[in-house]
């Protein structure tokens, strides 16, 4: 943890809300907001959206007024290879079989870290992929297609 | 007595075949990733959440639960032999546990950990279902009114006793109400912030957002330390303690139940604040307080002791109010809600046989975990000899398949990658994502209880402070935001939390 001029850890929340508030606000533009008594669809987004967008401005100001935490430098590698991981599941998961998606997804994961040895990592998916297929398509009847169809 | 027909029909639950099997699925899972660091309860629970929709509610909730209780087991466990926390419940254990272990007396710290559980658990049983009864009559008198006031006070109380700034964890609160309004607004049926997306308009299922925000958060930060782990082969000789050992630790345990069984019914406490507070009462209360840190048997015994009864006495609130007082209980009130069973006050006089059957399991669960946990020790060791470089491939892919089972929906499966990049940036920026869940889980009860009060009371908002019911909850939802603002109790606090 590094120390800087400004919080950064709060100047991040802080931008994040508001960005949310923001988006919120825009995207329940023309809903009707009602009266207390009477509420309408978009009375409650707003409502929340405001006080987000409340504590966004006081993160983002106590952020920059005061001296604090830096964040610890973003390491893009474990990041990147469980997203691709979640990812490429997604995309394979109905097209192509569980038992294909589950092999490219815990192969793509294993990237994350540096000491995984080939060999290993592709014995140890195709292990975890028929185990996955034994244990959640045949035991729980997971409606999920095995192979490509 | 109502009391004991009540502990008789639960018994007669419980120990139905089928629950007894689930309960012993349930704990034994719950050993398994309490023995293995790097995976908590909640990413658990969300990942069985999707395979409990065939069970019958209390087959679900049993083992459910079991898999919370048995955590707290197998987390000591690892702390004992290895010195690195299975949970984080067991952070203290770790203190003299591992001591006790260096000294070669690896086999009494395990012994007592387990036997000071079993007490606990044993105790806190019944103090569940002793207050069960007066919480459930007090709670028939509940309207929309005092059920917003109580909603309110269970997330903010939450807020307040958790770990974490508490201008942030309430900023949390309201992200997660905010994601809660997603999809169609039941009263005028028209779509809110579903952005044209179908699947979003039965609303954001939170499996998808727990096992991000939790389960692949935590994974991706842990891959950025480097891995440090020593597995201590530890030969354990002798797992019976001495005479001497139990009188020592016996008032250790009973001391460690109490102060559990009072923190974990609180909103926020759960498993993480009792050992804590009973390690420090036990250093303080010690004739010879440099002990401690040294394998002292009463370091292990009383936070063993409470973290198991604040374990299972937080499911008071769940049960009897239908307010969850963590992130795994707001877990609980969606698998509920997923059974179709609607949370709340009226939940004990609804679904009589499902709460006193979960109550009394709670008790079976943990006669099976004594069982598991001491003569199966060795096995649970060995697990801790699968490398992380394993492990995590396969948290992952049995989170996607879990997340897409929930609804057989891809776009679950996206939506938990979109989760795991924030819960990353959350732990990355240092926030606790914890309210966020309470919030999710929250927000349309606590929508749809404001909604029917203001229609009752025609839009005026002073209802919420003529009914005394709602007064006084209210009130002391002031006097915890209040006592946040006066700077001795927030210094207290950072010092209890900091312990």
């Amino acid at each position: 943890m590094t120390r800087s001029r400004i919080d950064l850890q709060d100047l991040l929340f802080g931008l994040f809300l508001v960005a949310v508030a923001t988006g919120t606000l825009v995207a329940t533009r023309n809903l009707v907001i009602g009266h207390a008594a009477d509420m309408g669809p978009g009375y409650m987004p707003r409502v929340v959206a405001l006080a987000l967008m409340a504590f966004g401005l006081f993160f983002s100001g106590r952020g920059l007024w005061r001296a604090g935490r830096g964040i610890a430098p973003v390491q893009l590698r474990p990041l990147l290879a469980i997203l691709a991981s979640v990812g490429v599941f997604a995309l394979t998961a109905e097209r192509l079989g569980l038992a294909i998606a589950s092999v490219a997804a815990v192969i793509l994961a294993s990237f994350a870290t540096r000491e995984g040895r080939l060999v290993e990592t592709v014995a140890f998916a195709v292990v975890l992929s028929g185990a996955a297929v034994l244990l959640f398509v045949k035991l729980l009847g997971l409606p999920i297609p095995i192979w490509p169809r | 007595m109502e009391l004991f027909d009540n502990l008789l029909m639960g018994l007669s639950t419980a120990l139905q075949l089928n629950n007894l099997l689930f309960c012993l699925i349930g704990v034994v899972i719950g050993t398994a990733i309490g023995v293995l660091p790097g995976i908590g309860p909640i990413p658990t629970v969300a990942l069985l959440l999707p395979f409990t929709f065939g069970l019958s509610p209390d087959s679900a909730m049993i083992m459910l639960a079991g898999i919370f209780y048995g955590a707290q087991y197998g987390g000591s466990t690892t702390a004992i032999l290895v010195n690195v926390p299975g949970e984080t419940s067991s952070v203290v254990t770790c203190i003299d546990g591992h001591e006790m272990a260096k000294q070669g007396r690896a086999g009494t710290a395990l012994a007592i950990a387990a036997i000071a559980s079993f007490f606990a658990g044993t105790m806190a049983t019944i103090v569940i279902a002793v207050l069960s009864v007066p919480l459930s009559v007090l709670a028939l008198k509940f309207t929309a009114v005092e059920y917003f006031s109580l909603l309110v006070l269970g997330l903010i109380a939450a807020v307040v006793l958790a770990h974490g700034s508490v201008a942030k964890s309430l900023a949390m609160v309201l992200l997660g109400l905010l994601l809660g309004l997603v999809g169609i607004d039941v009263s005028s049926g028209v779509a809110r912030m579903t952005f044209g997306i179908a699947a979003l308009s039965d609303g954001l299922d939170f499996v998808p957002i727990a096992m991000g925000l939790f389960g692949l958060g935590e994974i991706i930060a842990n891959l950025e330390r480097p891995a440090e782990r020593r597995v201590v082969s530890q030969s354990i000789r002798s797992l019976i303690p001495s005479r001497e050992d139990l009188r020592a630790a016996f008032p250790a345990m009973v001391r460690g139940t109490a102060l559990g069984s009072v923190l974990g019914v609180l909103p926020g406490g759960g498993a993480a604040l009792p050992p804590f507070s009973s390690y420090a009462l036990e250093k303080k209360l010690a004739r010879d307080p440099s002990r401690f840190g040294k394998g002292a048997i009463e370091g292990v015994a009383g936070p063993e002791a409470a973290n198991n009864a604040g374990a299972q006495t937080s499911f008071i609130p769940l049960l009897t109010l239908g307010i969850p007082a963590n992130a795994l209980m707001a877990l609980m009130i969606g698998a509920l809600m997923m059974q179709g069973i609607q949370p709340g006050p009226q939940i004990m006089t609804e679904q009589p046989k499902l709460v006193w059957g979960v109550i009394a399991s709670m008790w079976v669960g943990n006669l099976m975990l004594l069982v598991i946990n001491l003569p199966l020790v060795g096995l649970w060791v060995s697990m801790l000899k699968i490398p992380y470089r394993l492990l995590f491939p396969a948290i992952v892919l049995f989170c996607c398949i879990g997340t897409y089972g929930i609804a057989n929906s891809l776009f679950n499966v996206w939506l938990m990658m979109g989760c795991a990049m924030i819960g990353y940036f959350f732990i990355e920026i240092g926030v606790e994502p914890a309210p966020l869940l309470l919030g999710l889980v929250l927000g349309p009860q606590l929508e749809e209880n404001f909604r029917r009060t203001m229609l009752i009371a025609d839009g005026d908002f002073t209802v919420f402070l003529s009914r005394p019911i709602s007064a006084v909850i209210l009130g002391i939802v002031a006097i915890l935001l209040l006592a946040m603002l006066s700077p001795e109790i927030l210094k207290t606090r950072k010092e209890a939390l900091a312990e």
